[in-house]
């Protein structure tokens, strides 16, 4: 009986052990999970702003090629 | 890197990232963006069994089966890939035409070897259902055995069993469809055969079988029949499974759709293997064995369920095939064809919208408690930790519920295609899968499609978004569940089965609790009184249950699961009535069985993220591998408006074109209605090519596949872009041209019935904010796209505006100017969300007035005064209108023709464009002010002053030209003196002489044509100089007025008795200093500033302050044109002026006076008719400028015959011509004469009597007496 009981409280251990293992591995596999998530939100915010960006050097662009072509006066320019 | 991070650090670091702010400035419309997608799974198939010693050996044996079968499942799953995905690869090989073709050999080698590894699956397939079925047939032998049948068996293990007889039927199917596998493999025996590949009696024999297997129709079944039929009492086993799956079905155990589709699958093929030589479901149904009406009942409800991809099968089929269906037919409703309710969209739309609104907002508060105490220290309660696990498993549960109604629809509707008689816009000669898809959806299917489809992509993100939260919390609450259940809950039966002395139970007991308990201080309290079946002291008894955010392992929750529901079970067959559950107490009973029920779902909520991802798949909707082989042969693809090129690819590998693929009659049936509830979901359509991509990678993982669906997404995101941009441009352009439209106009059109309705609103500012959207992987700035599609349909309108212009006459520029308005009002309202390049720009760039000096529309109003205005027009000097003469002296103008449009070009709608047709067809029978406006707006200066250059050399080229040239004919034909004869002789006879004396002028053929046609030229130009400069001097009193309040301008004010006007005056000054540009600038920007501000005002003091007037220039110029001696004759003879010569311009000015003053026959024309004003302008102001108005007055023939006839007042007719109307026409044209000269001396500043030239006036030298003389 009293071996029983060792081999009990010994499974009994570790069963908490493992537990106690997964619990950790849970913990690591959440923060994981928040890492993705923000990596993702980053990604949008990147993209989103680097969008704005393009569009406003796009204008710029046109803006420059357009007052160019004002001030050439049919001539190009050198 | 020696520097290490512990453990709370990195976790801390994490936390941290939460307080980033990652604004991204989109609305949310599309389905959760996903770059990086990171799930974790956990399932280890029992691998880890033999770690958990204290569980009962018979359920681990029983793990090991399970394992054993689930990995054949997946094989079996493989295979089912295998055969869906199979494309005939024959059909691509070359045959071989004749037995002496020279590489007949090489084709054969050829075929094999392209086509041996195929082969090689096949035959793996073919061991493998052999096998399949031997193992399971072994499995239930196993479960029959007469002692075994008393034991229990999980429900795991039974639904196991079912999942296999849904493979079976799966495979067998799949095998029977595709006759392109048996195409390819009789192609590859024939050219093994031809090379003697297969030469050993093994794989003859191997191959003969492999033959067997395919050829004869469902093999899997008959065999897998046949042998279940050899063992005794399989059916029971059978009607386990069966009842299982309705009980799971009866109290909705079953969270995915596919999960739910098995049960009805394993039901009906199930029933289909009970029902044979050895067995009758109808005898086990009156047995109450099984319940045929209630299965009967679930397959009315639903008809067809998913085989595979999108192979549907009719669940009645399995009744009907089966051999006792034909004297029990009255038994079954479910084959009578009718229409289930399930498949009325329509009516599932409103529960499920309020489904939607109640969990969304139950979530939103969730959620906002989420960020808004994202920060707090305790950690949640089990209260709060069990609700947010509730909530998601009923979120799951909702959307599976969603995608279920969605696919059974869509499956119902590829069972049930459409013909030419129900629907009429389906073409007789339409194929299968369209008639399927494309022609089957009513509009408001469509729409409730797209609306379910965006609520499941839509709650889906929001919950996918709370995935970490619900994570913590689905793990917190089951830890808690499942350790207050072990620890707690079951202390009371243990105390019981103590006392009771029932060892099995507390052995069952005790093995449930010490697989899984976790306690507090890491063993079993030895003094819990429970253990020696004592009752708890009156204090209580207190167990810490801790608390943990980690959920039970596969295996563990296997485990407890299936020994707990060996104490609760009451299932099995007449030989198992004695069952554990009766050894029960009733109340431990029901708490055992509340958790068997709730622990479930724990498997599927461990797992919430692949359960989430799951329950919204909606891939299946564009996979079509049973149609195309269906259709495989009969149709190679040649419409759709591919290249040529893309003609032959596909001839080699067909497929649909995009209309009949489902995202994308989603999608475009929303671009086509224009609805504006829907506009917002546009996107969540073509987020089924996504997950449709992502199933073609990672279950079928076939790259063509994948290829296919990237293919559709390529054009069809093309064409999306397009139909968009198209559309919004269009949207815009009505707007701007619908404000534009004159209120007055609408309200005349009201009330005669005609409606121009406003264009309804339309939501597309939320698709404008998108920049990132998300397909296939890639990140589209959709934004950007639509901006440059945009602006080429911007710049194309201006295109087209000025296009319409140019193929019209003058009386275009008001319309042109009306279109150049709303373009600028859409170019405003557009720019709101794009960014587009400035209006002035664009509108320069259409004009082609960026680098050349002066644009299209300058180049086509000189071109059309040169040719159509000055030829043409007559003025009116009344009505200050030029109207195109009754016949054209000049020739036929040709004008290039108008650019090709579309109505969004013009005004946006057609509507839109027949309204302001009308009004501006008001605008083109003259040229007026409306015009003369327009053209000194859209011409600006510099584009004035270039067409009176040019007017100008034309008046010049007329006068030193033709004018003169008839001036010298004409004056050679002139009498040398014609006086004006006294009054005595009376009208007639002064009229008689002049007709007399002017007789070769007035018989000169060309005078009344080409001579007057000069002089109308001369004057048109000239009026349209003077009426240019009107209207601009219109335009500058109103910029100076608009300007006068920021340049210190202030309007004088009346004055009260006893007030001072510099006071009054000082004072407003002081009012509106805050106005002044100038001094303002001066104090708050830079000198340069400052200084260009300085040079602004200036410019607009300036311009008209001096009286800068054009057209007194023009007149200057016009004088120096006449210089040549014809116009003066020789100088006078008595050196003072001529009376009765007639050398001068004006004499025969009055000469042609009397011409014009003729009256003419009735059916002739006047000369103002043909000619207008412009001809007495041109003739005045000639006369102005040589200085021979007085002259001209003093002595005109016209006037003078007036004169007499006012005096006598005699009629007469002479040589045809009657006098008294001839009077009044001289009357007339004195009058209009008078008013030319008085306009233009106006200009010429003649009647200033400062400025009157000095030179004119001769100074006579008195008479000096001859004695005088001489002694100078």
């Amino acid at each position: 009986m009293a071996g029983g009981r060792d081999t009990g409280s010994a499974v009994q251990r570790q069963i908490q052990q493992d537990w106690a293992n997964r619990e950790y591995i849970e913990v690591i596999t959440a923060s994981i999970k928040k890492i993705t998530d923000f990596l993702n939100a980053f990604d949008m915010s990147c993209r989103s702003r680097l969008a704005m960006l393009n569009e406003k050097l796009t204008s710029l662009e046109r803006r420059i090629e357009y007052i160019e072509a004002r001030v050439t006066k049919g001539e190009t320019l050198t | 890197m020696a520097t290490s991070v512990t453990l709370e650090d990195a976790l801390s670091n994490v936390d941290l990232l939460e307080d980033i702010a990652l604004p991204d400035q989109q609305p949310c419309i599309e389905p959760p963006p996903a770059s990086i997608v990171y799930q974790a799974n956990f399932d280890t198939n029992f691998e880890d069994r033999t770690a958990f010693v204290t569980g009962i050996a018979k359920f681990m044996e029983e793990a090991t089966v399970h394992a054993k079968l689930n990995e054949m499942l997946e094989e079996g799953d493989e295979y089912a890939v295998m055969l869906y995905t199979w494309r005939s690869c024959s059909r691509a090989i070359p045959s071989i035409k004749s037995n002496e073709q020279p590489n007949r050999v090489e084709i054969y080698e050829k075929t094999v070897e392209v086509l041996e590894p195929e082969v090689t699956k096949l035959v793996n397939f073919m061991y493998f259902q052999k096998r399949a079925v031997d193992w399971f047939c072994e499995e239930i032998k196993r479960l029959c055995h007469q002692e075994r049948r008393r034991d229990f068996v999980s429900e795991a293990h039974l639904l196991t069993l079912g999942k296999f007889i849904n493979m079976f039927a799966v495979l067998d199917a799949l095998k029977n469809m595709k006759s392109s596998v048996k195409n390819d493999y009789a192609q590859y025996r024939r050219a093994a055969g031809f090379l003697k590949k297969m030469a050993d009696p093994q794989s003859i024999q191997e191959s003969q079988n492999l033959s067997m297997v395919l050829a004869n129709h469902d093999k899997i079944t008959n065999t897998l029949k046949e042998k279940l039929e050899t063992i005794p009492g399989y059916e029971e086993i059978l009607a386990d499974v069966i009842n299982i799956c309705l009980t799971y079905l009866d109290t909705r155990m079953y969270v995915t759709p596919e999960e739910k589709h098995v049960l009805f699958k394993v039901m009906g093929f199930g029933l289909y293997l009970m029902d044979g030589s050895q067995s009758n479901i109808y005898k086990l149904d009156s047995k109450k064995r099984i319940s045929l009406s209630k299965i009967d009942k679930y397959f009315k409800q639903l008809q067809v369920v998913t085989l595979f991809g999108d192979m549907q099968i009719p669940l009645y089929s399995y009744i009907t095939k089966s051999p006792h269906y034909e004297e029990n037919k009255s038994r079954w409703t479910c084959t009578a064809t009718n229409n289930s309710p399930s498949y009325n969209i329509l009516e599932q739309l409103q529960p499920i919208r309020e489904e939607h609104t109640k969990y969304i907002s139950e979530l939103a508060r969730h959620s906002n408690e989420v960020v808004t105490t994202a920060q707090k220290d305790s950690p949640r309660t089990d209260e709060e930790n069990k609700e947010l696990c509730d909530l998601a498993l009923r979120g799951v549960q909702l959307l599976s519920s969603w995608t279920v109604q969605l696919m059974e629809l869509y499956s119902w509707k590829l069972v049930h295609p459409t013909d030419n008689f129900s629907n009429k816009d389906c073409p007789k000669e339409a194929e299968e899968y369209e008639r399927a898809t494309r022609y089957n959806y009513d509009t408001d299917e469509k729409f409730a499609f797209v609306e379910v489809i965006a609520m499941i992509k839509g709650l889906q993100l929001l919950m996918s978004r709370m995935e970490s939260v619900f994570n913590e919390a689905i793990r917190r609450n089951i830890y808690a569940d499942l350790q207050d259940f072990v620890q707690i809950v079951l202390r009371e039966p243990l105390r019981q089965t103590v006392k009771k002395k029932k060892t099995l139970i507390k052995s069952i007991l005790t093995s449930i609790r010490d697989t899984c308990v976790d306690w507090m201080r890491g063993m079993e309290p030895t003094d819990d009184p429970c253990l020696k079946g004592e009752k708890d002291p009156k204090s209580g008894y207190q167990i810490h249950v801790p608390r943990r955010n980690v959920g039970p392992s596969s295996t563990q929750l296997y485990m407890v699961r299936t020994m707990l529901e060996s104490l609760i079970a009451d299932r099995g067959g007449p030989s198992s009535k004695k069952t554990l559950r009766k050894e029960m107490d009733g109340m431990a009973l029901t708490s055992l069985d509340g958790f068997h029920k709730q622990s479930f779902f724990y498997t599927h909520l461990l797992n919430f993220s692949e359960t989430l991802q799951k329950c919204c798949d909606l891939s299946q909707l564009w996979f079509r591998e049973f149609y195309l082989e269906l259709t495989m042969g009969q149709r190679i693809q040649t419409d759709g408006g591919d290249g040529s090129s893309e003609v032959r690819l596909k001839a080699f590998k067909p497929q649909f074109p995009i209309e009949m693929s489902m995202p994308w009659i989603l999608t475009d049936h929303i671009l086509e209605t224009k609805e504006p509830s829907m506009m917002e979901y546009v996107l969540y359509p073509l987020d089924l090519y996504n997950d449709s991509a992502h199933y073609a990678l990672t279950k079928f993982r076939k790259q063509f596949l994948y290829d296919e669906v990237e293919a559709e997404v390529n054009l069809c995101f093309d064409q999306f872009v397009y139909k968009l941009s198209d559309q919004i441009f269009t949207y815009y352009k009505a707007q701007a041209a619908s404000i534009m439209l004159d209120k007055r106009f609408r309200a005349e059109c009201a009330q005669h019935g005609i409606q121009i309705p406003y264009p309804p609103a339309n939501r597309y500012e939320t698709l404008l904010k998108q920049r990132h959207v998300q397909i296939l992987g890639r990140s589209v700035d959709l934004n950007r796209l639509i901006t440059q599609r945009i602006s080429t349909a911007m710049q194309k309108s201006l295109d087209v505006a000025i296009g319409r212009f140019e193929s019209g006459d003058l009386t275009g520029i008001v319309e042109l100017e009306c279109l150049t308005e709303v373009n600028r009002l859409t170019h405003k309202l557009l720019s709101e969300h794009v960014s587009l390049m400035d209006f002035e720009a664009m509108f320069r760039e259409a004009n082609h007035n960026v680098s050349a000096p002066y644009g299209r529309i300058t180049l086509h109003v000189f071109w059309e005064l040169n040719y159509d205005f000055l030829p043409n027009y007559c003025y009116n000097n009344s009505t200050n209108r030029f109207v195109r003469a009754v016949f054209p002296l000049s020739q036929e103008v040709n004008r290039e023709r108008a650019p090709p449009n579309t109505p969004q070009d013009v005004y946006g709608t057609k509507v839109l464009n027949n309204a302001y047709g009308h009004i501006y067809n008001l605008y083109t029978g003259f040229v007026g002010s409306p015009h003369f406006r327009a053209i000194s707006h859209l011409l600006g200066y510099q584009g004035i002053a270039v067409v009176m250059e040019e007017l100008l050399k034309i008046i010049k080229s007329l006068i030193q030209g033709s004018i003169r040239q008839y001036v010298k004919t004409l004056m050679d034909s002139m009498p040398k003196i014609c006086k004006l004869p006294r009054f005595d002789y009376g009208s007639p006879a002064v009229l008689e002489y002049y007709y007399a004396q002017l007789q070769d002028i007035i018989n000169y053929p060309e005078l009344k044509t080409e001579v007057f046609q000069s002089f109308r030229e001369v004057g048109n130009a000239v009026l349209f100089c003077l009426l240019c400069e009107q209207s601009l001097s219109q335009e500058e009193v109103r910029d100076l007025l608009h300007a006068a309040p920021f340049q210190n301008i202030i309007p004088r004010q009346y004055v009260k008795e006893g007030e001072k006007p510099e006071a009054k005056m000082k004072k407003l000054e002081q009012k509106y200093q805050a106005l002044q540009v100038t001094s303002v600038i001066e104090k708050l920007g830079t000198p340069q500033q400052a200084a260009i501000a300085r040079e602004g005002d200036l410019l607009t003091k300036e311009r008209l302050c001096c009286g800068l007037s054009m057209f007194e220039i023009i007149l200057t110029r016009i004088k120096t044109f006449l210089e040549d001696q014809i116009w003066h004759g020789p100088p006078p003879a008595n050196g003072v002026m001529n009376i009765d010569e007639c050398t001068e311009f004006h004499r025969l000015w009055s000469a042609m006076q009397i011409v014009y003053c003729m009256p003419v026959g009735e059916n002739e024309f006047t000369v103002e008719q043909c000619f207008g004003d412009s001809l007495n302008w041109a003739g005045c102001l000639m006369t102005i400028l040589l200085g021979q108005q007085r002259r001209f007055e003093a002595l005109d023939f016209a006037y003078h015959i007036l004169k007499i006839n006012k005096a006598d007042l005699k009629d007469d007719v002479i040589k045809g011509v009657n006098l008294r109307r001839m009077c009044d026409r001289i009357r007339k044209f004195q009058i209009l004469n008078t008013q030319i000269f008085a306009t233009v001396n106006k200009y010429m500043k003649s009647g200033d009597a400062d400025s009157l030239p000095v030179e004119h006036v001769r100074c006579f030298q008195p008479p000096i007496h001859q004695s005088l003389a001489s002694s100078c």
